[in-house]
């Protein structure tokens, strides 16, 4: 494969980023940047993005890609916070866009799902699912709705917990340890909201309960606060959980 | 306070179960149940399990003796008065356990522990009215008793917080993992696990992804040991349509725990998993 053939652009600001920005570059792809896309416009044969919470960002992101992209290289969007259907309507080309959404860590997902848009054209589709597996990861194809099907049904365990946790009926340390020794869950829900980033959480329950209008999907008020403190989790050294400031080493 | 004796009431599958747990850490058990055939099933369990457990090497068969014996089927209640701790781990039936409690504050000493072991009835319903209620509190086992580690130390709206600490402890030094939860519907597990069976069958039934596929993506995406509709189909779906129904009730018709019409249509086909061959897969091949 030429390195042409390898060129991705990857943008966004979810936590996902980092972590297929390092997984592309182990699996042979040259990663450019949306602001590195002009040098690279012939080159680039997938983009992907990636924003979550803000979604005002990520509209003007994917017009600038669908404007700037020819029309024959996929747009490959997380469905998170919403529909695939609603990204491909933002753009001039709409059969080129399709969802996909998982979670970080990305080493410990084995499969990642992907949901085409209602405008996806069938080759998009294959191309997206052809693209996901090239990263090592099993797909599972599954119908466009908000957080398809494992971020959301844990992004609703999480959103259980933090209102548990908010109402004071029992301490986040004690809910962890609960659903692990209780129910064998592979990590307690707080302690997993503070690795996944409670930004790309909340983001997919407020996405939920904006467009099934359901009171079902009402974010835990203590979620959104802590969203909107930059209190996401490991990665700012606090969430649920306050973590240690890695010390940095100058040696 | 030391330990001495324990009183187990209801001698069914928990109850025996919680009687192993208790006489394995050397505790003296006497285990109530009013009907002689439960008790007799209780004691075939104890000699069944113990007996692996020597032919495993975990114990000697001395102290499979030793621990058999520590566990006294009883049949009247009077013999629980010198209980420290008392565990009541009869059906969930609230008229049943507010009997049970009210018998037991006239028995037992007003300084004696009393503990409920049930996963859906209100703590402070139990204990209403009675006396000495400080020392009413949850204490509820996961299914497998002897195996699942978890306890759920369920404080009461009149429970002490010294008899928290008791309880905490006493949870401790059977060698189980104790969390401490305020009396609210689901208690921590029933209620936080709710989203993992109820927005599965609602993802279901709103066309997005099929059963395998769900399961599929929760255990290879997620990292779940067992996917939604696979653990229904093992845990009974009518169990879990009755732990889901029940939290609904006790929040007012919370919107968040709303039941599934596809689970209740299972559970009204009779398709209840594994026990009857059929549930969301087919068991009978």
């Amino acid at each position: 494969m030429t390195t042409a053939s390898k060129t991705v652009l990857l943008t966004g600001t979810s936590p996902l980023y980092s972590e297929l920005l390092q997984l592309l570059k182990e699996k042979g792809y040259r990663v450019v940047s949306l602001a590195e896309m002009a040098e690279n416009r012939t080159e680039i044969r997938f983009a992907v993005e990636v924003t979550n919470l803000d979604l005002e960002l990520k509209k003007a992101a994917i017009r600038e890609l669908d404007g700037k992209l020819p029309a024959n290289v996929p747009i490959l969007t997380t469905s998170l916070a919403i529909t695939a259907t609603e990204v491909a309507s933002w753009t001039q080309c709409p059969a080129r866009v399709c969802g996909f959404g998982t979670l970080v860590p990305l080493a410990e997902r084995e499969l990642i799902e992907i949901a085409p848009a209602l405008q996806t054209a069938p080759s998009v589709l294959e191309q997206a699912e052809a693209f996901l597996q090239s990263m090592g990861k099993q797909t599972e194809v599954v119908v466009d709705e908000i957080g398809l099907v494992f971020p959301r049904i844990l992004s609703l365990i999480i959103n259980e917990a933090a209102f548990t946790v908010m109402e004071r009926t029992a301490t986040a340390q004690d809910i962890d340890t609960a659903m692990k020794k209780g129910t064998n869950y592979p990590y307690g829900p707080l302690e997993w909201a503070d690795q996944i980033g409670l930004d790309d959480v909340y983001a997919i329950i407020r996405g939920l309960h904006r467009d099934l209008g359901e009171e079902r999907y009402r974010p835990a008020p203590l979620l959104r606060k802590l969203v909107l403190a930059g209190r996401v989790g490991k990665r700012s050294n606090q969430g649920f959980y306050q973590y240690e400031p890695k010390e940095v080493s100058y040696r | 306070m030391a330990v001495h004796s324990i009183g187990v009431i209801g001698a069914g599958t928990m109850g025996a179960g919680i009687a192993l747990v208790c006489a394995r850490k050397g505790h003296r058990v006497h285990l109530l149940d009013t009907n002689q055939d439960v008790l007799n099933k209780a004691q075939s369990y104890l000699l069944e399990v113990l007996s692996k457990d020597v032919q495993k090497g975990r114990i000697s068969k001395q102290q499979k003796e030793q621990t058999y014996r520590l566990v006294v089927p009883v049949q009247d209640m009077a013999l629980l008065k010198e209980s420290d701790i008392v565990i009541e781990a009869v059906p969930e039936r609230l008229e049943l356990k507010k009997s049970i409690f009210a018998s037991l504050t006239e028995v037992c000493r007003s300084d004696s522990l009393l503990l409920t072991n049930t996963s859906s009835l209100s703590i402070t319903e139990i204990a209403g009215g009675l006396t000495h209620a400080e020392r009413i509190l949850g204490f509820h086992f996961f299914n497998p008793a002897p195996v699942m580690p978890l306890v759920e130390v369920v404080r009461g709206k009149q429970s002490s917080e010294q008899n928290v600490t008791r309880a905490y402890q006493f949870a401790r030094d059977l060698g189980k993992v104790p969390v401490v939860v305020a009396d609210t519907p689901g208690f921590i597990v029933n209620r936080v696990a709710r989203p993992y069976y109820n927005e599965a069958l609602r993802i279901l039934g709103d066309g997005i992804a099929e059963v395998d596929q769900i399961d599929r993506i929760m255990t290879l995406a997620g990292g779940f040991k067992m996917g939604p509709f696979e653990l229904q189909d093992m845990i009974g779906i009518d169990i879990n349509f009755a732990t889901t129904e029940s939290v609904y009730t006790n929040f007012f018709h919370e919107g968040r725990f709303k039941p599934s019409r596809i689970q209740q249509r299972m559970v009204q086909a009779g398709k209840l998993g594994r026990k009857t061959g059929e549930g969301f897969y087919d068991y009978s091949k």
